[in-house]
């Protein structure tokens, strides 16, 4: 199935009878990297599963009032984002009966993730940036892992990109202190 | 999980691999899973059809002119009907009270200001005016 061009896909939804069809070519061509995005903040699977589900309905709700001045995909990315930060703020209210700490918790959920597959070196990673306060986090994985550029990262997160810098830097310290410790 | 005791350094490729799996078939599955979420939860709700900018813009004209047509006529209405003033209300008021604390006297009578014997047709006049008194739309009729 060829994939559609952005927009082709903002066109085709707008048009009564193919919105459907063009919002499936939106979820095949983007769900895996909204996906990962997602996972690498909530951490568990099935977490990262329903972000991803609430992320695209979302979309699905709104994509009529979406305007083209940013990519469709910062969009989404954004959206993304604003989700899995909600999710988590959410989850540490309910948890706090529960856990002392929402950091650790978080750290078990990784630990006892059946679908971690990194190595010892992988693992011990993800444990230092879980303990990153989340927007600095947010930054590291997407600039560490996704590669994405400031200016980029400046439209999605709505920072500035001299922040962002700062920021990314501040985690590579906080990280490499961390890991000097072990 | 794999064991590798090598020193961490950010800068290793190794460690910007994807380290999370997700369960087999979970991409393929996952619009149509979504597709069905959206359906169950659109078979709840009432369907809302988006409207595009320009019929929003004259939905939003014809519901302003419409209102702005709905006021003029209650004020057109309101100048030019006898209407009830605050005085008469006030003498409904007065009425309602002492009709209240004086059943033995008809409204009727207390209306025209007399005491003396009912003929037939005032009797049933008075009866006719308590009977519409239960309620301040009848009254209204006595002071019109």
């Amino acid at each position: 199935m060829p994939v559609w061009e952005d927009g082709e896909i903002l066109k085709a939804i707008k048009v009564l009878g193919q919105e459907e069809a063009a919002f499936n070519q939106l979820v095949q061509k983007y769900q895996e990297r909204l996906y990962w995005h997602i996972r690498k903040i909530v951490i568990s699977h099935d977490d990262a599963d329903d972000v991803l589900q609430n992320t695209m309905i979302k979309v699905w709700k709104s994509i009529g009032n979406f305007r083209s001045e940013s990519g469709l995909f910062t969009w989404l990315y954004r959206i993304a984002t604003n989700e899995s930060l909600t999710f988590l703020k959410q989850k540490k209210k309910r948890s706090m009966g529960n856990w002392e700490d929402f950091e650790h918790m978080i750290s078990e959920t990784l630990e006892s993730d059946q679908w971690f597959n990194g190595d010892e070196i992988q693992m011990k990673l993800q444990q230092a940036i879980l303990k990153l306060p989340e927007k600095q986090r947010i930054v590291f994985n997407m600039k560490y892992f996704d590669e994405v550029k400031y200016e980029k990262m400046s439209e999605i997160l709505g920072t500035s990109v001299g922040a962002l810098k700062a920021s990314y830097h501040h985690a590579v310290k906080k990280i490499e202190a961390m890991l000097g410790d072990d | 999980m794999n064991k590798n005791h090598n020193k961490l350094d950010l800068k290793q490729e190794t460690l910007k691999k994807q380290p999370f799996g997700v369960p087999e078939g979970y991409f393929e599955s996952f619009a149509d899973r979504l597709q069905d979420r959206i359906r169950e939860e659109e078979s709840v709700k009432v369907p809302v059809r988006r409207l595009d900018s320009s019929t929003r813009f004259r939905v939003a004209i014809a519901a302003a002119v419409l209102g702005v047509a709905l006021i003029s006529y209650s004020i057109f209405r309101l100048t030019t009907t006898n209407s009830i003033t605050n005085g008469d209300y006030l003498d409904m008021a007065v009425l309602e009270q002492m009709y209240v604390f004086d059943d033995e006297q008809s409204l009727y009578e207390l209306i025209k200001g007399n005491t003396e014997e009912l003929n037939e047709d005032e009797a049933f006049a008075a009866q006719a005016i308590d009977y519409l008194a239960v309620n301040d739309e009848a009254m209204v009729l006595l002071f019109e």
